[in-house]
C-alpha cells in the first residue's frame, strides 16, 4: 500500500547528512552526555518557529518512534532517524506554509492532507485545527501539525485493519472499538 | 495513485514522512479541546464529591447494558478515607519528599487561595522547583513515583498535564494542580483496593476485576491484553500505578465515545472512516 511505504521511499532528494555532521549535533543535544537523548534534551533542542516550547507530546511520539529498546531516549544510531523525520517534516511544513508565518491555517492544512491523499470534510478540518492548536490562534504551528499527522496516520491505519472490504465503514463491538483506540493511545 | 472510493483514506501519492517500524505506540493526540477534557461523565476528575454517591459499589450500574464503565474515581465512598492524608508510604506518589517541616519554608503560609487544599497547597510549592508557579513535565515527573519507585511515565504525566492545564500552556497553575491532586489520591486508593496481593502492580485478573467492579463489562482476555500492551518492557508484568490511571482514564473517555455512537444500546456500532477518526482525535488525551 502506497502510504504505507517507508519513508525513504518518499520523493526528497536530500542526500543524507554524514555522520560527523550527525555527531557533532548528537554530542550538543546529549546535554547529560548520557548517550542517549531523553525527550527533554529533544524537546529543549528543537525549534517550532514560535518562541515558545515544543510540543511535549510530539516529542514523546517521536522518541517512541524511534526507541527500539524502549529506554525512554534515542541513541546516535537511532538519532540519524529522527533527524531525518524532522527534517522531512520541515521540508513539508515550509512547503505548506507559504506566507512563512511559523503556522499554517486551515486551507494550508488541507492542502498538506490533501495533498497525502487524505479526503475530509470541512468540518473535520474545524475538529482538527482546535484540536492541535495549543497556542490558540486558529492556526497549527509545527510540532502540533506534526502530532496531527502522527495520529490521523495511526488511526487510519488501525481503520484500516478493521475495514476489510474497504468500503470506508467498519461495524465493530465495544471491546474491538476500544482495542482500536489502545492500540494508539 | 488515488483512492476510488472517496472514503478518505490516503492514497499516497506523497506520503508523510512515516517511522522505521511503524512501531509507535505514542502517546495522546494532543490536548483535549477542554480544560478538563478527558472524563464527561461521572467520572470527572473533581466532579462531584468524593464521598458523594455509592454509585457502584461492586456491580455494575446497569447490568443489562452490553458495556459498563462509568469509570472510577469520582464514585468514592470506598477509599474517600484517602482524603487529606499525606501520600506516602507503600504507594510512593510523590517522590523525594521532604521531610516535616521542610516544605513549609517556601509555602508561604495562609496564602492558600480558594477552593485549594493546604496539603495540595503545600505540594505545589515543593513540586514547583523553579518557584514559577506552574508545574511544567520536568516537574511532575520528578514528583511522581511508582511503587517500586520508578518514575511516572511520560505518557500519564502528559495525560494529566493536559487535563489539568487550565491555561492550555502544558503547565498546571495552583487550581490544577489541586484538581490534580484530589485526582491522584483517588486513583490511588483505587490503585491499593484493586491490587489485592500488594505487590505494586495489577495483574490481568485483578484489572479484570477492577475493571468490573468499576463497572465496565470487558472480557479477561482484554484485560490480560491492555495488561500486556502496558507493562513496561523487560520488567515484571503488570501494570505500575502511572499505567493503571493511563489506561482507565482512556477508558473511560474511550466508553463515553462509543456510547454516544451506541444508541440502541447494542454493544456494536457502525462508523465510517471519518467518524472514527474525528470521535478518537476528540477523545484521546
Amino acid at each position: 500500500m502506497a502510504y504505507n511505504s517507508p519513508y525513504r521511499a518518499a520523493p526528497q532528494v536530500n542526500a543524507p547528512p554524514d555522520q560527523t555532521f550527525l555527531w557533532n549535533i548528537f554530542q550538543r543535544v546529549d546535554k547529560d552526555r548520557s548517550g542517549t537523548i531523553s525527550d527533554s534534551e529533544l524537546q529543549q533542542a528543537l525549534s517550532n518557529g514560535t518562541w515558545t516550547p515544543f510540543n511535549p507530546v510530539t516529542v514523546r511520539s517521536i522518541i517512541s518512534m524511534f526507541d527500539r529498546e524502549n529506554k525512554g531516549g534515542v541513541s546516535f544510531n537511532e538519532f540519524a532517524g529522527v533527524w531525518k523525520y524532522i527534517t522531512d517534516w520541515q521540508n513539508i511544513f515550509r512547503n505548506y506554509d507559504r506566507d512563512n508565518s511559523g503556522f499554517i491555517d486551515k486551507n494550508e492544512l488541507k492542502q498538506a492532507l490533501s495533498g497525502f491523499g487524505y479526503r475530509l470534510s470541512e468540518q473535520f478540518y474545524c475538529t482538527l485545527i482546535e484540536k492541535f492548536d495549543r497556542q490558540r490562534k486558529g492556526q497549527v504551528a509545527f510540532d502540533d501539525f506534526i502530532q496531527c499527522c502522527i495520529v490521523l496516520q495511526r488511526l487510519t491505519d488501525v481503520f484500516r485493519r478493521y475495514d476489510t472490504d474497504q468500503d470506508g465503514w467498519i461495524q465493530v463491538s465495544y471491546e474491538q472499538y476500544l482495542s482500536m483506540v489502545f492500540n494508539i493511545v | 495513485m488515488s483512492f476510488h472510493y472517496g472514503q478518505g483514506y490516503p492514497g499516497g501519492s506523497h506520503p508523510p514522512p512515516s517511522a522505521p517500524y511503524g512501531g509507535a505506540s505514542g502517546p495522546y493526540g494532543g490536548h483535549p479541546s477542554a480544560p478538563y477534557g478527558g472524563s464527561p461523565h461521572g467520572g470527572s476528575p473533581h466532579g462531584g464529591s468524593p464521598h458523594g454517591g455509592s454509585q457502584h459499589g461492586g456491580a455494575p450500574r446497569q447490568p443489562t447494558a452490553p458495556y459498563g464503565g462509568y469509570g472510577a474515581p469520582a464514585q468514592g465512598g470506598q477509599y474517600g478515607q484517602g482524603q487529606g492524608v499525606a501520600p506516602a508510604g507503600h504507594y510512593g506518589g510523590y517522590g523525594g519528599q521532604p521531610q516535616g517541616g521542610h516544605y513549609g519554608q517556601h509555602a508561604p503560609a495562609g496564602n492558600i487561595p480558594p477552593g485549594v487544599g493546604q496539603e495540595a497547597f503545600q505540594w505545589f510549592h515543593t513540586v514547583d522547583t523553579d518557584r514559577s508557579g506552574y508545574i511544567n513535565l520536568k516537574e511532575l515527573k520528578q514528583a511522581l513515583v511508582n511503587s517500586n519507585w520508578s518514575a511516572f511515565n511520560d505518557e500519564t504525566c502528559l495525560m494529566m498535564i493536559n487535563m489539568f492545564d487550565k491555561t492550555r500552556t502544558g503547565r498546571m497553575d495552583i487550581f490544577g494542580f489541586s484538581a490534580l491532586w484530589e485526582f491522584m489520591q483517588r486513583w490511588r486508593g483505587l490503585f491499593q483496593q484493586f491490587d489485592r496481593d500488594r505487590s505494586g502492580f495489577i495483574s490481568g485478573t485483578e484489572l479484570h476485576q477492577a475493571l468490573a467492579q468499576m463497572g465496565y463489562n470487558l472480557s479477561p482476555q482484554f484485560s490480560e491484553t491492555l495488561v500486556r500492551r502496558f507493562t513496561v518492557q523487560g520488567g515484571r508484568p503488570g501494570i505500575q500505578l502511572d499505567r493503571f490511571i493511563q489506561v482507565c482514564t482512556q477508558l473511560q473517555s474511550m466508553t463515553q465515545a462509543f456510547r454516544e455512537k451506541d444508541t440502541g444500546m447494542t454493544g456494536h456500532i457502525r462508523l465510517n472512516y471519518e467518524d472514527f477518526i474525528s470521535g478518537a482525535i476528540t477523545r484521546l488525551m
